[in-house]
């Protein structure tokens, strides 16, 4: 239904990952992240319904998606994989999506089954897919790719029926016409094609980068005075990549206007776009756009032909955190999609991280220029995963098998081989039992074995992230490296550093020292360690004490307070020790209130003295602190000065 | 009567950075104007003539700019590919530009379509420049080639194939109309002179050269590639003057100031260093959001236009003095005033008594003079005074112990008081220049305040917070006592060495000699 982003570059900007609703009804969004995961989510309740990992999902990740139309599911399957059962059992339910990867192949995913369905691959593309599109009846699927075809398919054969070469770059976006007679295809220029015939019926230029999405605004021409051909008078809409403008092209009878009809102005790139198809002439065709930063813009119009100034929204809607407090402030969430539910009233908004979207209903108020929507998704990160239905396979490892794990060259890491008894461990899943979380597979991985002095790993000290930053005076990388608490990451990094670069940082230290001692202190450790691993170095140096010597006067102006410093240290303790031991005995109620030796003398003149002093100590009791703080300040006021 | 005399305040001088007249010129600069182009930026040029428009190259665009614009007052969009090096001719009329499938175009700036087009090169056309007489173009180009075009005729006069890479940067001599120089992906910088067919020059900066510089007495030549800004002095045949190596990405483009003392170099790793053209060392630094492609300095550096990897192009201006003339000023009075009776000449018999001039005292002063001790101290711990000038703070507590009545001055203060007190301690007492004092005064604090301790639980989570930092501080001073240790060791080492090799060397010339074989 809505064609996403599959095609626009980069694939791993975070807005922009390939992702689409089911159709009609729109029960589920797939989303393909880019860790090669596909995720199937129930729009209803915001749950995981299904996940799904390629055999390849590292070589070739998901470049794009498309959920075939529903009706095709009763001759959806094989030949020989056919079985009455189940091609009568779904029939109205979404099931097949197409996946495209970046190295050429398609995947047909069931939904119902869990599985892969079966692959497309002779014949096809050597390179990235682009784009996936289902015809509305006939069962084939077009693909497109940066190899510059073109391919149609047959799905129940998985064989090419047909492939040509669409453009003289890569070939980025392809759109079907309502009355499935005519492809639209988009790379350098947009192209309209006669399916039957495979030859182009129209050129539009105009776009100046690579165009990456299209798609069919109307179903019906404006004017139906003429004889509807199909085709002509019909609108459509194109983003490019980098481009702020989407525009919006008329087909028309004669050849000559091949230039835009009319433009939407939105922020940033467009990633994601639907629409509602307009039923009449009066009624607006309504748009949403996502882009790249995260914003959406609705717009509603109607289309009648020419207009010379780019439009703007009608509505931008926008998602933050809500600021906690005073010091943080709000973060914008990235919407990853929209998709307007059937009654067109309401739009439902996919926002967050790939990883675990958050999928919400949201009326439509198309009075309010711009809606900034708070949302706190923090407490959302945990994996709400409904575990019966998850279907997680862990691939099973024979001991002799090596496997490479993507990170640094010439680095071994050990997978400890899966338990045989995969069933048990499934059936543990389903019991309830959460799904591994990522530390444990890291653990299980087991990459920082260190197994002999040689394969030391260099990952842990960053000379080059240091030197970088001396040679540039760069603050911020500085402190990257710097603040650091790990006294062996230090010393690694002071080891590993270049000569030339010791003195440029006993600079950079001795500018540092001078601060507060939670930060000096940090300091210290790395003028230690440089002192202990470079003294040799160091004490070759012929102008060494000039060079040192500011530090060395600077230090030692600062140890100079030392003894008075410790003094006042011994006061403080003493008094907070008594703080404490005040506040412990009014937590608490001591058991017993009787001295352990009582003296008692009858004398009248000390009983009226305790009394009054009692009375004192209630005053002071009742009032707040300040007056006793006054009390005490009067007695200090009231000796001699 | 003796005058009062004002509380001396101490300054200290601020450790670090150092105020130089540079870091006050180029901090100079208003708030940047962000302009969102359609692709990374590759080339930024400024119109030598007024009014000052620069062209902005950018994916398959160009864009005209105005000094102050915003939006571009003129766009060239007729490129099929990506344009590249849009640059102008000394006259700001005509403008040049080079494209990816290996065209270059001349526009004039009034017009829309190109005046001439010269087709020759096979591939991506990276640089282009005008000569010094204006009839000529001088372009590079991803084929290896370098050509020299006329423009009346629109014909190529000569082609040049000495690179052997990527011929990516260039530039015309502004004095002599024949010379002209190329860097190139092969490593070298090239001077051609178009009336030999070859080049007259050459030289090595061992990394691709990403840009290149003619100072513009045209005696000395600035390259960049690689992580290096090389000068070479043209005029002694290509001798390296200074390798320069500030940054730590690939230095993509390089720029002089309109006096010609500074050069401004940008690179991937998002900053802009400028650099003094005697000394050659970094006075100043710019940090930008994205790696930077291009810049481009205005006429009398009134503004700096950044272009960057994301599309954005970063516009810089400077700050308008004129601004502060508007101000209403305040009448003062007239000169006369001043004056007055000041121009009397003394008679023989006349006794000249001066008046003694008003000083004028701080409110703190004021306070001091007439003994309102804890009053002063509470006007110099106000936060506005605590947080800009702490020194004044630390000064008065100073004299008020040195007057012996910082005592009586911090006594009597209720929870809020003590509380400001606290705070600042806690703020203050870590740095040395003030801690002496503040440690006095801690005590002293200390001293009153501890039998009424344990009253307000503010001031006795002022107090934890106190004793937590000088924990601290102690801890701090401990390990910088240990390293001063180290350091001794490594001085009397240094010392010891000195001591001996002299001895050595009075008895005798080798054993030294031996010594540094060892």
């Amino acid at each position: 239904m809505a064609a996403g982003g599959g095609g626009s570059g980069d694939p791993l900007a975070p807005a922009g990952v390939p992702c689409a609703f089911s159709p009609h009804s729109q029960a589920y969004f797939a989303l393909a992240s880019t860790d090669g995961h596909l995720r199937v989510w129930e729009t209803a309740n915001n749950r995981l319904h299904q996940e799904y990992v390629p055999s390849a999902h590292l070589s070739g990740t998901c470049t794009c998606l498309a959920w075939a139309p529903a009706r095709l599911q009763a001759k959806e399957s094989p030949q020989r994989k056919k079985r009455k059962s189940e091609a009568v059992g779904t029939s109205n339910q979404t099931d097949l999506l197409a996946l495209g990867t970046a190295v050429g192949s398609i995947l047909l995913y069931s939904t119902v089954k869990g599985e892969l369905h079966s692959k497309l691959i002779s014949g096809g593309h050597d390179n990235r897919v682009n784009c996936i599109q289902w015809h509305q009846d006939s069962g084939c699927l077009y693909s497109c790719s940066d190899d510059k075809h073109i391919v149609e398919w047959n799905v129940q054969a998985c064989k090419v029926k047909c492939k040509w070469k669409g453009d003289n770059s890569s070939v980025s976006s392809l759109c079907i016409s309502p009355d499935g007679k005519m492809l639209l295809s988009a790379g350098r220029t947009i192209k309209l094609w006669v399916l039957e015939t495979k030859e182009v019926y129209r050129h539009f230029t105009g776009h100046a980068t690579p165009v990456s999405s299209l798609m069919f605004t109307t179903i019906r021409p404006p004017n139906e005075s003429q004889p509807f051909d199909g085709i002509t008078g019909l609108y459509f809409l194109s983003g490019a990549v980098h481009d702020r403008l989407l525009n919006v092209w008329q087909v028309r009878s004669e050849n000559k206007e091949k230039s835009a009809v009319m433009s939407f102005t939105v922020t940033d790139e467009p990633v994601y776009i639907d629409l509602t198809l307009s039923e009449n002439k009066e009624e607006p065709v309504k748009l949403a756009v996502v882009c790249r930063d995260g914003q959406v813009h609705l717009f509603e119009h109607i289309l009648n032909g020419y207009c010379k100034k780019p439009l703007t929204s009608n509505c931008t809607i926008q998602i933050a955190t809500p600021g906690k407090g005073k010091k943080s402030t709000p973060k914008p969430i990235p919407i990853l999609a929209a998709g307007f539910c059937s009654d067109k009233m309401s739009l439902l908004l996919v926002y967050g991280s790939w990883f675990q979207p958050t999928i919400e209903r949201v009326a439509l108020n198309s009075r309010e220029p711009h809606m900034c929507l708070v949302r706190d998704i923090s407490n959302c990160w945990a994996p709400k995963v409904e575990t019966a239905i998850t279907k997680v396979r862990t691939p099973v490892m024979n001991s002799e098998a090596k496997v490479l794990v993507p990170g640094i060259p010439g680095h071994h890491a050990a997978i400890k081989p899966a338990p045989p008894q995969t069933e048990q461990v499934e059936s543990k899943r389903k019991s309830g039992g959460n799904e591994v979380s990522i530390e444990e597979r890291l653990g299980a991985m087991d990459i920082d074995t260190p197994k002999k002095g040689k394969d030391d790993l260099q990952t842990n000290s960053f000379p080059v992230l240091l030197t970088q930053g001396l040679e540039s005076n760069d603050f911020e990388m500085l402190n990257k490296v710097l603040q650091t608490r790990n006294v062996n990451l230090i010393k690694k990094t002071v080891l590993r550093m270049p000569l030339h670069t010791v003195i440029p940082l006993l600079q950079e230290l001795t500018k540092r020292l001078q601060g507060h001692p939670n930060s000096a202190v940090l300091m210290v450790q790395w003028l230690k360690c440089v002192l202990t691993v470079h003294a040799s170095y160091l004490s070759t140096l012929p102008d060494l004490v000039p060079q040192l010597g500011t530090l060395y006067q600077l230090m030692e102006s600062r140890v100079k307070t030392f003894q008075k410093l410790s003094h006042l240290h011994g006061k403080l303790i003493l008094l907070i020790t008594q703080v404490t031991a005040s506040e412990k005995t009014k937590g608490a109620p001591s058991p017993g209130q009787k001295a352990k030796l009582v003296y008692e003398e009858e004398s009248s003149e000390e009983e009226s003295d305790d009394e009054i002093a009692d009375k004192d100590s209630e005053v002071s009791d009742l009032f707040p602190v300040c007056t006793s703080a006054c009390i005490s300040s009067y007695s200090v006021r009231m000796r001699p000065s | 009567m003796a005058g009062y005399k004002p509380v001396a305040i101490q300054t200290y001088p601020i450790l670090g950075e150092k105020i130089t007249q540079d870091t006050l010129y180029w901090n100079n600069y208003k708030t940047p104007v962000q302009i969102k182009e359609f692709g990374a930026v590759s080339k930024v040029d400024f119109s030598p003539q007024p009014p000052y428009n620069y062209a902005v190259t950018a994916s398959s665009r160009i864009h005209i700019y105005g000094r102050y614009s915003q939006e571009p007052i003129k766009t060239f969009s007729r490129f099929k590919d990506t344009a590249y090096c849009a640059t102008f001719r000394q006259d700001g009329r005509l403008l040049v530009a080079g494209s990816e499938d290996g065209g270059v175009q001349l526009f004039d700036i009034s017009g829309r379509a190109p005046l001439r087009q010269f087709e020759g090169h096979t591939k991506a056309v990276h640089t282009v420049d005008f000569t010094a007489d204006k009839y000529h173009v001088v372009s590079g180009a991803d084929d290896y080639t370098v050509k020299l075009w006329d423009i009346p005729n629109a014909k190529e006069i000569l082609t040049f194939k000495e690179h052997s890479d990527y011929v990516r940067c260039g530039c015309a001599s502004k004095l002599n109309p024949d010379l002209f120089i190329t860097g190139s992906y092969d490593h070298t910088v090239k001077m051609f002179d178009a009336r030999t067919n070859t080049s007259v020059l050459s030289v090595e900066h061992g990394q691709p050269v990403e840009s290149v510089l003619l100072f513009p007495s045209g005696g000395l030549l600035v390259s960049a590639g690689g992580r290096y800004v090389k000068v070479w002095d043209m005029l002694k045949g290509g001798q390296l003057l200074v390798s320069l190596k500030n940054h730590h990405k690939t230095v993509t483009c390089l720029c002089l100031s309109s006096s010609g003392q500074r050069l401004l170099s940008g690179s991937l790793d998002r900053k802009v260093k400028v650099y003094s053209t005697t000394s050659y060392k970094v006075v100043h630094s710019f940090d930008y959001a994205a790696s930077i492609l291009s810049l481009a300095l205005a006429h009398e550096d009134e503004t700096i236009v950044v272009g960057m990897t994301n599309g954005i192009l970063s516009v810089k201006h400077r700050k308008s003095e004129a601004k502060k003339e508007s101000l209403p000023r305040r009448r003062r009075p007239a000169y006369r005033t001043f004056i007055k009776g000041k121009n009397y000449m003394k008679q023989r018999d006349d006794i000249l008594i001066n008046r003694p001039a008003k000083k004028h005292l701080e409110l703190y002063d004021r306070d001091l003079k007439h003994f309102r001790i804890s009053k002063a101290l509470d006007r110099v711990l106000d936060p506005t005074c605590t947080i800009k000038t702490p020194e004044i703070t630390v000064s008065i507590i100073k004299e008020l112990n040195r007057r012996g009545v910082l005592a009586n001055a911090l006594a009597g203060r209720d929870e809020k008081e003590i509380s400001h007190v606290l705070n600042f301690l806690i703020r203050h007492l870590s740095q040395p220049r003030f801690a002496p004092v503040l440690i006095n005064a801690a005590e002293i604090i200390i001293d009153i305040y501890l039998p009424v301790i344990g009253q307000s639980p503010v001031v006795d989570k002022k107090f934890l917070l106190l004793q937590g930092l000088v924990e601290k501080e102690i801890d701090y001073q401990r390990e910088l006592l240990e390293t001063l240790g180290m350091m001794d060791m490594l001085f009397a080492t240094m010392r010891r060495k000195e001591g001996t090799s002299v001895l050595e060397h009075t008895s005798d010339g080798f054993p030294e000699n031996k010594k540094i074989e060892s």
